[in-house]
């Protein structure tokens, strides 16, 4: 069978990912970054880990030590899941480690709340749905997994959504944004429908679109309109909203990459 | 009729098999016979969104997809073409749509075929409409409709039936997001498998009543998600050498068709083609770097190794440069047939083939193991429990991580990463238990309490 040598594969080809690997492994650039307050640790490294029964333990050992539970969801569950988001950002860790590490985080704070009564504060709530017609979820998925990973409150309208439900959450939540996902080139126009309804219903916040088929230049057709190329952009789009970028116009200058 | 398992290979080895012919060539269509000596163009397409607001503009913008086609055809001399229709839901939520749809195109195939002579055949491929807005319903009311769609596009005109069926995804979902290798398993190898038979049974009935052909599925839904999860080298989603265990362990499970029935041509997107031709002989679509119009991979050359029918995945309809989109693909597409087939007619189909092979083989671990003489390890690897759908997804995976680990110590080059993420799926995999009936009942537990959308009830469990 024909075959390269070893000089003239590279001439054909190069892993750019092992050309340009990080030199730290991801546990030597999390060690770094951990608080270090002995309460804390343990539970920002179990967050990390994706060790729920850890987190749980952690949160125990710091409530019993007198921490506030409340508190220690922005203090030490949120601190955890900073570190794992940072890694991510950073491309030092994949995404099924933020899954796992968002799945240890919310049933921690699920355990917090549970030992406290009260209600944690969340930087702000947003809505996210899959188009109506669409039952393929898992973009969706990934966009909540990461916002909620990133301290924001989503209410998760499911797959399929008439554009009269998404309109009905949207005026009762009174979300920061509003996040659509599409498979298909025929589902996505139901985007289209959902900012009418917005628009004529005097709604203005941002609606932004992403996955399979959807592109850019579709989502910038309709004013209330701005593409997210990567679910990771979904978090980093409430930022910039949060810290008020609100303009659509000002968004899409921000995000848009093509 | 209970799916006839594979237990042995239908090549003696791997040198055997190119592209253009195949041990069970199929008859099809206007005049052709896939897998007979030749390659062909098979062109897939997805209407302007705009399009599906009604019936009679959709098959009116089918027909001026078709028309564009064959003229192209024509016009640049090929010999031979396939058109291939993924439904819109439209079209297989009300099966009539679907069947107008059908019977227009071939009206115009036909048209070109009495003038011109051309080879043609039609491929409809049914929409899984088998879900609601909370959970799969694969067993449900939808079912009827999902049939009755296919029979009347089969009565209608389409020749080829193909569907991109989805069970065992709600799992699969789920464990690809959290590096979960026995839920992959079950996913796709467990209920995957089951639900392929059922649906397949039904299909190949379906073509033996209408006297078309029971052609195939790809595991679409779920290898392709790890695939496109996984995206390129740079992507930081999945770890390549998970989405190739996907991959692998969808072989089987695709297999399943050909068990019950089926005989090919197999779907374009089924990456795992190449296994099953090895292990059935029959010939098979794939797509490759004439699919960049609907997504990217990292093997684009080395997939069309073995290929009977060449595909652009998907193209939406709209106006380019040179054409229309259809129009612009089509040719590409035949350009590279025309390429395989001179190979084929001049008896350089090997070199060529092993070319296209290793261009990419070093590329990724996706493609090192797609790579058609490790392909037919992974179907040796399939058919030596063949009667079992667990133990030989298992093997499939077992020898899937084998090659990697393979390659890697040699000129594939893995990332840190991917190394890592290669060694976990590993030692998951020597965990599992041999015994299946263990294995179901264990994800059976698991995942009905892990994620609340799985109904055991769409497997018969």
């Amino acid at each position: 069978m024909l075959d390269f040598t070893e000089a003239s594969l590279k001439r054909v080809l190069t892993r750019y990912n092992v050309a340009l690997e990080k030199a730290l492994t991801p546990e030597e650039a999390a060690e770094e970054i951990y608080p270090k307050d002995e309460l804390i640790y343990p539970i920002a490294k179990a967050i990390f880990e994706g060790e729920e029964d850890d987190v749980i333990e952690g949160l125990q050992a710091a409530i019993d030590a007198g921490k506030d539970p409340i508190a220690l969801i922005d203090d030490a569950l949120m601190v955890g899941m900073g570190v794992v988001i940072r890694l991510y950002d950073e491309g030092v860790i994949f995404l099924p480690n933020v899954m796992m590490s968002a799945d240890a985080m919310l049933e921690g704070i699920e355990y917090c709340k549970e030992n406290s009564g009260a209600a944690p504060k969340t930087k702000g709530t947003i809505v996210c749905h899959v188009a109506e017609g669409d039952v393929h979820d898992i973009g969706k998925n990934i966009v909540t997994a990461l916002l909620r990973a990133n301290g924001y409150n989503v209410v998760d309208l499911g797959r399929d959504v008439p554009s009269e439900e998404v309109l009905a959450a949207v005026k009762k939540e009174k979300p920061l944004m509003l996040t659509g996902t599409a498979l298909m080139t025929t589902t996505m126009y139901a985007f289209k429908d959902v900012n009418d309804k917005l628009l004529e219903n005097g709604v203005k916040i941002p609606f932004v679109c992403g996955g399979g088929a959807v592109n850019q230049d579709f989502v910038s057709q309709f004013t209330l309109g701005i593409y997210g190329e990567e679910a990771a952009d979904a978090p980093k789009i409430a930022d910039a909203i949060l810290a008020g970028t609100t303009d659509v116009a000002e968004l899409r200058e921000k995000f848009h990459k093509h | 009729m209970a799916a006839k398992r594979y237990t042995s290979m239908a090549y003696a080895s791997a040198d055997e098999m190119t592209f253009g012919v195949a041990k069970y060539p199929v008859k099809a269509g206007l005049g052709l016979e896939i897998g007979a000596g030749y390659t062909i163009p098979e062109v897939n397409y997805a209407p302007r969104p705009e399009a599906g607001a009604s019936k009679e503009k959709l098959v009116r913008e089918y027909e001026r997809i078709t028309t564009d086609i064959m003229e192209r055809m024509v016009q640049v001399g090929f010999p031979a073409v396939i058109l291939e229709t993924e439904h819109v839901q439209q079209m297989s939520n009300n099966p009539s749509w679907g069947a107008e749809v059908a019977h227009a195109q071939k009206t115009i195939m036909e048209k070109y075929h009495d003038e011109y002579g051309i080879k043609c055949a039609l491929r409809h491929t049914i929409g899984d409409i088998r879900e609601n807005r909370e959970f799969m319903q694969l067993r449900g009311d939808k079912y009827s409709v999902f049939l009755e769609a296919f029979e009347e596009c089969a009565k209608a005109g389409a020749d080829l039936l193909s569907v991109e069926s989805m069970g065992g995804k709600e799992i699969f979902d789920y464990a690809i997001l959290r590096n979960d290798i026995a839920g992959m398993l079950y996913a796709i190898g467990c209920l995957g498998s089951i639900d392929m038979e059922m649906v397949w049974t039904d299909i190949s009935n379906i073509a033996k009543k209408t006297g078309t052909v029971s052609a195939g599925d790809t595991d679409c839904a779920q290898a392709n998600t790890a695939m496109f999860i996984g995206g390129g080298l740079l992507n930081k989603n999945l770890a390549h050498t998970i989405a190739v265990l996907a991959r692998a362990i969808s072989a089987p499970r695709s297999l399943v068709a050909y068990e019950s029935g089926a005989v090919g041509p197999g779907k374009d997107c089924g990456y795992e083609n190449v296994i099953i031709k090895a292990i059935t002989g029959m010939p098979m679509t794939t797509e490759g770097k004439t699919s960049t119009c609907a997504h990217s991979d990292v093997m684009g050359n080395l997939i069309m190794e073995c290929c009977d029918c060449w595909s652009n995945e998907s193209v939406e309809y709209h106006g380019e440069f040179g054409g229309t989109t259809v129009q612009c693909w089509a040719e590409s597409l035949a350009y590279d047939c025309a390429l395989m087939n001179t190979a084929l007619e001049t008896k350089n189909d090997k070199v060529l083939r092993d070319l296209l092979m290793l261009s990419d083989r070093y590329r990724d671990p996706q493609a090192y193991v797609l790579a058609y003489d490790n392909a037919y390890r992974v179907g040796q690897a399939i058919v030596k429990d063949g009667e079992n759908i667990y133990l030989r997804a298992k093997n499939a995976a077992v020898e899937c991580c084998n090659i990697v680990s393979e390659g890697a110590a040699g000129k594939l080059e893995l990332s840190r990463f991917e190394t890592n993420a290669l060694a976990d799926a590993k030692a998951a995999l020597d965990a599992l238990p041999d015994d299946m009936d263990k294995f179901m009942d264990d994800c059976l537990t698991k995942y009905k309490s892990e994620v609340k959308v799985f109904l055991p009830e769409n497997y018969g469990l």
